[in-house]
Formats: structure tokens, sequence, C-alpha cells
């Protein structure tokens, strides 16, 4: 096995180890406690929250900023592509020419919503003022990673270079604020909890 | 201002064992997207009140102390020594520009409860002894006098006098009263004590409908006072200790239900936090006047004439009541009833935006000029509307659409939701 394969294994505990640290260590911390009169339904309100409340239709924060968003959702969909196709490369699967170049195409799509997402981070004044080297950091290596998928499966970069982008991407997950990959999750989750023990969500149907 | 107590507890609260802290202190992805829900910022377009920048100084210090990048390479993550520097900014950030109204939670993009971090950041602050001395001032004078105004109560009663003779002056029945200290009733009703400092009418307003209902009702001279501005300042223990008194009180006159008055925070600290401040359920039913009214109306116990309201009236929701609180239907079932020409503002119920008031913002003096800008929205809210009264379940809200209505000339009526109900009640 070459030398870069057991470095991105190795990588891949470390990050897998650790998001299962901040798992656990969430469960174990248990759900919310409330000793108030419920008046909501939980399980309805934890449904909306992954669901309604992320659309458009219902999130302020999507249908005022729909480039963003839309960007947004594309970039992370391209981010967990990279991340699937990262298993079965780690497997030694490869993918046919077709589905390669299927695959290139969200990738790519994913890689310029990053791309597009960092430039609006680096020039708009009131994200600029928000940001740390954390966020410039974590967007490039996500980004990069999707750009060197894309090279790696039409076989126009060595796979050292493809395996070394993976290792420090998986390296940096649990350090900085890529660790929403276990977190976003949990938010929604508790948001979901929150407003649905209160009866605020989901909202009323003459809403 | 200075640091005057003790840093090392204030850490210890984002070190705390609790899964909603944790969550939310690891969550933010700093998109910004936030910005354009803040009532702060939309106002003045300044980049220190995008709410992310409040969850961020919380969870900046966290990062510092309780995470490996924030100890190891603090640049790299923005984690901060709590210090005076970033105390001072907290103190500005997190009183200063936040009514904790919940509209940025509710549409950030993660999911981040970015007015739960706010109030974190408000506990570690009153624990180091930086809340804002007037809504700090405002929450010793409950915890000396039993409210927050510090009425006496002889000025209480007087008031509460007159107010019965006015009450059997109206309904025109000398036996209709308003109870005080009564055991054994079906619902202890508290006040904001604006009313009877300020806005006596909605008191009368509510026992001419306690009246018309048939209610078994009381108020209590010992503790009424629905309000906690406790849970602004951040102080656990004191919020516990007034919603202690709260709960006791019921306990005392062994009344079934708790009917909290038209106050949106006072509503939430005692219904919503209180239990979780005393570690326990209330062995007995906390509803808002809000519910109860829109009860007397489905069963039948009163009946309203909107002709008596022929104004077009807008509704102001409060957010805590809303957002937070879950009760959307009932204020606009108990409008359509009371008066002829209802009409929504734009956004409204759960997307509403706060009037300014909230937050602890109208105890705080300091920041007045501020929270009359963050207001400019809820103005141009209601000239939209075309409304001429404005009706509101707050005396929070009320009180800064007062001032809101005389700064920005909107010539409009401000009015409780009673008082719109006690004007279009029939008696029979």
């Amino acid at each position: 096995m070459d030398w870069y394969i057991i470095v991105s294994i190795a990588a891949l505990l470390v990050c897998l180890f650790s998001c299962l640290y901040h798992f656990t260590r969430l469960i174990r911390l248990g759900s919310p406690g409330d000793f108030s009169q419920r008046t909501g339904n939980i399980n309805r309100a934890v449904r909306y929250s992954f669901t309604g409340a992320m659309s458009p239709g219902k999130k302020e924060s999507a249908f005022m900023h729909l480039p963003t968003y839309t960007a947004g959702l594309v970039y992370h969909t391209g981010t967990f592509l990279a991340i699937i196709l990262f298993f079965f490369i780690l497997a030694g699967l490869e993918a046919g020419t077709v589905a390669a170049y299927v695959f290139s195409a969200f990738l790519l799509a994913g890689a310029l919503s990053g791309t597009g997402i960092l430039i609006k981070r680096m020039t708009v004044s009131k994200l600029r003022s928000l940001s740390c080297t954390d966020d410039y950091i974590s967007n490039i290596l996500v980004t990069a990673f999707q750009y060197i998928s894309i090279l790696n499966l039409t076989g126009l970069v060595p796979e050292a270079i493809y395996f070394i982008t993976a290792s420090l991407l998986l390296l940096y997950v649990p350090l900085g604020k890529l660790r929403h990959l276990v977190y976003f999750f949990a938010a929604r989750y508790q948001l979901g909890f929150f407003y649905g023990w209160r009866n605020a969500w989901p909202p009323s149907k003459n809403y | 201002m200075k640091i005057n107590g003790n840093t090392e507890k204030a850490l210890a609260i984002l070190d705390r064992r609790d899964g909603r802290l944790q969550t939310h202190l690891n969550s933010c992805v700093r998109c910004g997207l936030c910005a354009e829900s803040c009532i702060f910022y939309l106002s003045s377009n300044d980049e220190r009140y995008i709410p992310a920048k409040k969850v961020d100084i919380v969870s900046s210090i966290y990062r510092r102390y309780n995470t490996l990048a924030g100890r190891l390479v603090p640049g790299l993550v923005n984690a901060r020594n709590l210090d005076k520097a970033v105390a001072e900014e907290m103190v500005d950030l997190l009183y200063g520009s936040c009514t904790m109204c919940g509209r940025c939670t509710s549409h950030c993009s993660i999911g981040v409860d970015i007015s739960y971090l706010v109030s974190v950041g408000r506990s570690m602050l009153s624990e180091m002894g930086m809340v804002p001395a007037s809504l700090q001032s405002t929450v010793d004078a409950a915890i000396k006098t039993g409210n927050n105004m510090g009425i006496p109560e002889e000025d209480l009663l007087d008031t509460l006098e007159w107010l019965e003779e006015d009450l059997q002056d109206e309904v025109d029945d000398r036996e209709a009263a308003i109870p005080l200290n009564k055991s054994n009733v079906n619902i202890l009703y508290t006040l904001n004590p604006r009313e009877p400092k300020f806005f006596p009418l909605s008191i009368s307003a509510m026992a001419k409908i306690f009246y018309a209902a048939g209610e078994s009702w009381t108020l209590s001279t010992r503790m009424y006072d629905v309000t906690n501005y406790a849970y602004y300042s951040g102080n656990l223990d004191e919020a516990r200790e007034i919603a202690r008194r709260l709960r006791d009180e019921m306990h005392e006159l062994k009344a079934k239900t708790c009917v909290l008055a038209e106050c949106g925070h006072g509503s939430r600290s005692f219904r919503w936090e209180g239990p979780n401040y005393l570690q326990g359920s209330y062995p007995f039913e906390t509803i808002t006047s809000v519910e109860l009214i829109s009860r007397y109306l489905r069963e039948g116990r009163i009946k309203l004439d909107p002709t008596l309201n022929k104004e077009r009236t807008t509704l102001h929701d409060p957010c805590n009541l809303v957002r937070s609180g879950g009760i959307f239907e009932e204020q606009r079932y108990i409008l359509k009833n009371a008066v002829s020409d209802f009409v929504e503002m734009n956004p409204y119920g759960y997307d509403n935006y706060c009037c300014g008031g909230g937050g602890g913002q109208l105890a705080m003096s300091e920041y007045g000029e501020r929270r009359l800008k963050a207001g400019e929205l809820k103005v141009k809210q209601i000239k939209d509307t075309g409304a001429l009264t404005v009706v509101t379940p707050c005396h929070n809200c009320v009180d800064q659409l007062m001032q809101l209505n005389q700064v920005y000339k909107m010539n409009v009526k401000i009015k409780t939701l009673a008082e719109v109900v006690a004007d279009a009640l029939v008696l029979e």
C-alpha cells in the first residue's frame, strides 16, 4: 500500500473518531430537559426543523439570499459526493468513464459554488468582518478537495496529490468550523425541540 | 465598566454539561445570512450588530478555553481571552444591541439558537458584575419590594379601590369587584407593575372581562408582578427567586390557574423558564390572558360586538408570546371578534419584527437612542397598514410603541388586547 494511502486512512480514522467523540458526547448529554408544561408536538416540530423550516418558502435567510442559498446547497452536495467517492477510491473501486464525467460535472458545480462563496466572503464587507482564518481554510480545503477529486477522476492529477488533499481536509475537520458536520444536525434537532415544546413549530396552518 | 465579579464563574457557564449549550456554541459557520433578520442591523446597517457577531463573541471565548485549536492556536479559530475589553464589547453587543427577540434564530441557516446564546453571554456578564446599572436596578427593585417599580402596597390598594368603584359604575353593579388575596379561586391574575403605575385602565379592562365571564378570580397584593427582568439581566439566582415567589403565592392562595398578564417576557419567564429555574413542574395550570380571553369567547362566556371598535386595527405580535411562546391563533381570533376592520402587518406572526423594546431595552436608558432607531422598522410596518389603532398583548411593547408613536408621529392609538375586548364587551 502506498504511503499516501496509509496517511489518508490515518487521517480518516482521526476524523471519524473525533466526529464520533463529538456525537457521543452530545448523546451522553442527553435530550433537552424541560419542566414547563408542553403545549406542542416535538416529533412534528423536529421534522419541520429539518424540512419546511429549511425551505426558502419559510426561511428568510434562504429566500432573501437565493443565489447564496442555492450555491450552499450545490456546494454541500458536491462535498458529500466527494466524500463518498473518496471511500470508493480508497476501497480500490474505479468509476467508469461516463460515471466519472457525470460525477465531475456535479463536483465542478460544487467547487464553483464553493469558490463563489469564498469570493463573497473575501469581498463583502460584512462577511469579511465576520470571518477568521478558519473560515477561509475550511472553504479552501473543501473546495480544493472537490477540484482535485475532478482531476483525479479524469486522471489529470497524480493519485498522491488527491490523497494528500483528502488527508489535510480530514485532519482539519475536527479543528475548526467544519465540525458543523456533526453539530448542524444537533442544532436543527435542538431548535425543533425548543419550538415544538412551545407549539411555535410547525407554524399554525393559518399562517 | 469594571469587572466586579468572578470571571472563573463566568467561564464555568460555558463548560456546563448541557447538550443544548454545547450544540449551539459549536454550530455557527459565520455565513452572515442572519444579518437581515435583526432590527438593530437593519436600522443601522452597522456590521457590529449582525447576530452572528453576538454568537461569535460568546463562542470565541468558549473556543479559547474549551477547544484544542482554541487553546493551541487561538488566532486560527478566533479564540479570545475573556478580558476587560472583550467583556465590555459583550455588554454593548449582548445587552445594548439585542432584544433576544429570536427572529435571527428562527431564520438561521444552521439552526443556532442565537437568542439563547445571548442569554448565556448575559449570564456570564452577570457573574462578572457587568449588568448595566439601569437594568440591575429594575431587578433589585423586584427583589427588594416584590415588584419591579417599587410600588408601595398602600398605593396599589388605593389604585385598585378606585378602579373597583369605576368598574361598579361602568357595569352598574355594586357587587362587581376586584378581589384581593382570595383563596381557593379559579384564577390568580398577575399584573405588569406598569399597569397600576401608568396604565390602570388595562386592569379595569381585565376586571370587566372577568366580571362578564362570571369568573372566580383574585389579585394578590403580596406577589402580583408578572415581570422577571432577571431573565434579561442573566442572573439566574434572581430569576429563580422571582419565579419562586409567584409559584409560592399560587400555593398560598390555592388557586387553580395562574393567568399571566399581557407581558411577553413575563409570560415567557414564568411559564416556560420558571419551571426550569425551579427545577420542577408547576402543579397548576399556567396560561396567558390572551389564551384565557380566547377561551371565554369560544365557550360563549363573553360576547363581543365588533362594531363597537370601528377603526382600522392592526396587531403587533410580542416576540416572547408568539415566536417563543407559540401563541398565534388566539389573539387573531379575539381581534376578529372584537374589531370590525382588522389588518395584519407585513411580516406578522412568527416573523414579526420586534418593536425594539424587548430584551430589557426599555429598562436600559443608556441605549435609548439605539432602541428608538431600531423601532423604525416597526413604525414603517404600522404606517403601511393604515391602521389607527395598534393592539399588542404586552406592556413592554405598549411602552415602546407609545414612544415610537411620539417620536415618529404615527398618530395611532396603542392598546392592550384586554382594552379592545373590554370596549367591545356586550354585558347581558
